[in-house]
């Protein structure tokens, strides 16, 4: 039997089957679909805005947690829980080859550059984005591919300007194919090519950068973007180049997914995928078995523990319906959401306060587990992280990684104690 | 001041007003339209998209029945790419009984409106998510119509004989002169709404056009014309549900038309009172009204994903006077805050209304052309332009209805789009995915009409109107705009050819984030009365492009 179910194969539950393997549990991962690190950034964004203060970007999280609301799940943990469950992803992403890096001291956030010129608040950011770190002085050159979609230069160097950056932007002829879109995704694949590798070093070694830093699209190949990033910055007479994230699909994300599930594997962990959970069978507060669907026959699972890490409404783990029900897809657990549909949303949508509907999900206690109604756990062998807690607007807060990496990590440590003969 | 001279002042944007700036052009008047916003951004955008064939107001309006059988035939020759040829059915559900059907097929006969009854099987053939509980089925020559496409090819049409059209040109007063018994109207002044400059245009005569805001227009030359507005609620689905126009085959009322229109299918529509044309709030239980009343006709179309409602305001008129209708607060829980006008707007007819302000006020110079439908627009715009005539004293036939606006050959068909993209290989250029909008179709919309919004790019390209609503080329269309105008601002100081005079080179430029911001707010507007299920979903990776990819609510402070 196995020690852990995990469903939903999202940052959260990635990272807690890692957590938990390495602490020698039996783990399988059941998921839908790919999870939504495929279309984030890449980052490990961690806090960088309080509710009500939307205005001003958290500096250090550290310092910002005890201003949010009691309930939050950061605050269930706690700021010092947290530091460790982000620590040991920084120690996993220099494992695997994807050395994650954080800008200063303690919770210090850093503002990097979005696709559109804004800064976008990040605590530890993959060393393909590190140095376009905007507290850092030296000018920027965004650089574009020509040819390729997605990806508008001058828009970003002018929001750059406005927000007093010394900027400007350039375009390089990468001679992409013809006929089809090169979206970002596209050329990323072609990069992984050591022919459109040489073409990439030839056009930015053409460049003339007095001193920028160089802010390319996050397409430096799927594979091995170190190496090239490093041929670059050669061939600009040594310069700085960065990555600056695109439009879903993200490449930044789809190789951080990609090295979390080849340590998995490693680990002997199953990520099992399209296997959407659809029933529940559980005695006296414990579950005993979850049924997936295939494409072939139902399948059950049987484990000690249960961890749902199916994500909010954008992962799938939360569902509202037209009459105004809002539920939890595996489980059927409370939610915490208005259950009107008039209450759901406001009417603007970059509304600082975020939208009601996004704000709910499962309450949890410190240990990860979902409550009833009466403040108790609702299973004994059940847990919960991610976008599906409570209490948080993951992607209103730019809490998203950290939510995914904090409560994933502190569920899978109390599962492990709880399995007793780790 | 600017001053501008003309034969004829057309105030409105709308399919009427664009019609009339054809059908004046075309009889060799001088003629200059005026629309305080982009065409089509009144109630012509925000219709259901069905080219009447009368047969719905048969029993209810039979003079509003034969214009509509009349013109119906007119624009497929004259608006033929404009027009889906999907034909209609009219079907006789459980919940409609009595003798409606026969008295229908009666009346279809009487009025010469071309109905024929066909076998509920072939009826299903046809359409297999049709209700099969159906009893009996009537075809007739229903038609979709691309109410954007059709005023931009007529707004060409006008402008290619001549017509000057003004957009985001806000008439801010009416020129009258003289004492009472002899006043006449001289023009208009109007407020270029985006350099701020106020034109003075002097006109031997002015027709209003104005639709919904017909009677804010008539009130600026002291004319009391209280029409009636009432207001529709549509939703549209996320993809086709018959490629048929649907009706109830019963007495007009709520809800009892589904209508393919290009990608979607549109379910609507409601009609409540309103007393102003920009009230266009969509309450819980209008949709809620549409879902179930669409499930009649398609049973699941409540479960289907609803991609977004709007509403459109009707300019309605009785031939009686305004104070026949008395307006109060209502205290219906249903409309609450509403001010609406009691009594039931369906009642009033369809059929168009041409008010000779000299005979009824005692002003000259001043037509109003209101009422009417979508489908009758050219023949309101003839009735108009024939009254005008009558009134500077010239006899100048109407062309219109022999005269083709451009465009390319055909009648639209559903893949036309995907076959272009296909053909020429253009995948590379799309950038929106859902409604098949290629980079040269933005870049040629830009180029060929005044540009001030993004949104006024979604009428002339759909951008923004499939299952994303915008997630994707709302970012894409503000990155290739800020290019395409940065470009046209650095060649403005030498030589090169002049484009469209209208268009404003620096707004995209100093403000592509207000573009931005903009459209996500008007995309947002119509996907709140809907947002559920798998929309509500798509919302939230709206949100997470937006907010944590861009910060988009982060960027710099716009002017």
């Amino acid at each position: 039997m196995l020690d852990l179910l995990v469903i939903g194969a999202g940052l959260t539950g990635l990272f807690a089957a890692y957590t938990a393997a390495r602490a020698g549990l039996r783990v399988r991962v059941v998921a839908k679909g790919m999870g939504a690190t495929h279309w984030h950034a890449g980052t490990i964004d961690v806090l960088g805005y309080l509710p009500g203060q939307e205005r001003a970007w958290v500096a250090d999280w550290t310092q910002a947690v005890a201003e949010l609301p009691a309930a939050h799940p950061y605050r269930l943990l706690g700021v010092e829980a947290m530091g460790t469950a982000l620590d040991e992803f920084q120690k996993l992403s220099v494992e695997v080859g994807l050395p994650y890096g954080r800008a200063g001291v303690g919770g210090q956030n850093q503002l990097l550059v979005s696709p559109v010129g804004a800064g976008r608040p990040v605590y530890l950011a993959p060393m393909a984005q590190q140095a376009g770190n905007l507290a850092d002085e030296r000018p920027l050159l965004i650089v574009g591919l020509s040819g390729m979609q997605d990806f508008y230069p001058a828009l970003i160097a002018e929001n750059l300007q406005k927000q007093g950056h010394r900027a400007r932007s350039v375009t390089v002829a990468l001679d992409l194919p013809k006929g089809q879109a090169n979206s970002p995704l596209q050329v990323a694949r072609l990069l992984d090519l050591p022919t459109a590798q040489e073409r990439l070093v030839e056009a930015v070694a053409g460049v003339d950068a007095a001193g920028e830093r160089l802010g390319l699209p996050a397409v430096l190949g799927l594979h091995n973007h170190c190496r090239l990033i490093a041929q670059l910055e050669e061939a600009s007479g040594g310069g700085t180049i960065f990555e600056i994230p695109t439009l879903p699909p993200s490449v930044p994300g789809m190789r951080l997914d990609a090295a979390l599930r080849a340590r998995l594997d490693e680990l002997g962990a199953r990520i099992e995928m399209g296997m959407e959970a659809r029933e529940v069978q559980a005695v006296d507060r414990r579950i005993q078995w979850v049924e997936t669907e295939t494409s072939s026959r139902p399948l059950r699972h049987r484990a000690q523990n249960y961890l749902l890490a199916s994500g909010g409404i954008l992962g799938g783990g939360i569902r509202g319906d037209h009459s105004g029900r809002v539920l939890e897809t595996v489980f059927d657990l409370p939610l915490t959401v208005p259950q009107e549909r008039s209450q759901w949303l406001r009417p603007l949508f970059l509304d600082g306060r975020g939208h009601p509907i996004f704000q709910g999900g499962v309450a949890v206690d410190a240990q990860c587990r979902p409550l009833d109604a009466a403040g108790l756990p609702v299973y004994e062998n059940l847990w919960a992280a991610g976008a599906i807690l409570a209490h948080t607007d993951p992607i209103r807060e730019r809490s998203r990684e950290g939510v995914a990496i904090a409560l994933g990590y502190a569920a899978a440590r109390q599962i492990a104690e709880c399995s007793g003969d780790v | 001041m600017k001053r501008v001279e003309t034969e004829i002042l057309v105030i409105g944007g709308g399919a009427t007003g664009t019609g009339v700036a054809w059908d004046a052009a075309l009889r060799g008047f001088r003629t200059v339209l005026v629309e305080k916003r982009d065409l089509t951004h009144g109630t012509t955008g925000r219709y259901h998209g069905l080219l009447h064939s009368g047969a719905r107001y048969v029993l209810k309006d039979a003079d509003a029945a034969v214009e509509c059988m009349q013109e119906n035939r007119i624009l497929r020759h004259t608006h033929t790419h404009c027009i889906e040829d999907t034909s209609g059915f009219f079907v006789v559900t459980p919940q409609d009984e009595g003798d409606y059907p026969d008295r229908f097929a009666a009346a279809c006969r009487r009025l010469d409106i071309p109905c024929a009854e066909i076998p509920v099987s072939s009826a299903l053939r046809r359409e297999p998510l049709l209700n099969p509980r159906i009893s009996r089925v009537f075809e007739v020559s229903d038609a979709a119509a691309d109410s954007f496409l059709a005023t931009h090819a007529t707004a060409q049409a006008a402008r290619q004989a001549g017509a000057q059209l003004l957009t985001y040109h806000e008439v801010i007063g009416l020129h009258v002169c003289g004492g009472d018994g002899n006043r006449t109207v001289s023009g208009a002044s109007v407020l270029d709404m985006v350099s701020g400059e106020e034109v003075r245009i002097d006109a031997d005569l002015v027709i209003n056009a104005a639709g919904a805001w017909a009677g804010q227009i008539a009130g600026l030359a002291g004319v009391e014309m209280t029409g009636i507005l009432g207001k529709g609620v549509m939703l549209a689905t996320n993809h086709r549900l018959t490629n048929t126009v649907l009706n109830r085959c019963k007495m007009p009322a709520d809800g009892d038309i589904l209508a393919p229109i290009q990608t979607v299918s549109v379910i609507g529509t409601t009609d409540e009172r309103v007393t102003d044309a920009e009230d266009l709030r969509i309450e819980e239980w209008e949709v809620d009204l549409m879902l179930a009343e669409g499930d009649k006709l398609v049973p699941g179309l409540s479960r289907s994903r609803i991609l977004r409602a709007w509403a459109g305001v009707r300019p309605l008129w009785f031939k009686g006077r305004s104070e026949d209708f008395r307006i109060e607060r209502c205290n219906d829980a249903r409309q609450m805050g509403g001010c609406i006008v009691r009594g039931d707007s369906r009642d009033a007819p369809r059929s168009l209304a041409l008010l000779n302000h000299q005979e009824r006020d005692g002003i000259s110079g001043f037509l109003t052309i209101t009422g009417g439908k979508w489908t009758t627009f050219r023949l309101m715009a003839e009735a108009a332009v024939d009254e005008a005539c009558a009134q500077l004293r010239v006899s100048r036939p109407c062309r219109t209805s022999e005269t083709a606006v451009p465009g390319i050959e055909g009648h639209y068909w559903l893949g036309q789009r995907l076959n272009q993209v296909e053909d020429e290989g253009l995948q590379k250029e799309l950038i929106c995915e859902c409604e098949l909008v290629t980079r040269s179709m933005l870049e040629s919309a830009v180029w060929d009409n005044p540009t001030v919004t993004l949104d006024d790019l979604r009428r002339d390209v759909r951008l923004g109107m499939g299952p994303c609503q915008g997630g994707f080329c709302t970012y894409r269309a503000v990155g290739i705009l800020h290019a395409l105008r940065a470009a046209q601002a650095d060649v403005s100081d030498s030589d090169a050819p002049q484009r469209s005079p209208v268009i404003d080179p620096q707004a995209a430029v100093s403000q592509p984030n207000l573009l931005l911001r903009e459209f996500l707010q008007e995309r947002w507007k119509g996907v709140m009365p809907i947002l559920w299920g798998q929309q509500l979903r798509q919302e939230r990776l709206d949100e997470l492009i937006y907010l944590s990819i861009l910060n988009a609510d982060h960027l710099p402070a716009c002017e």
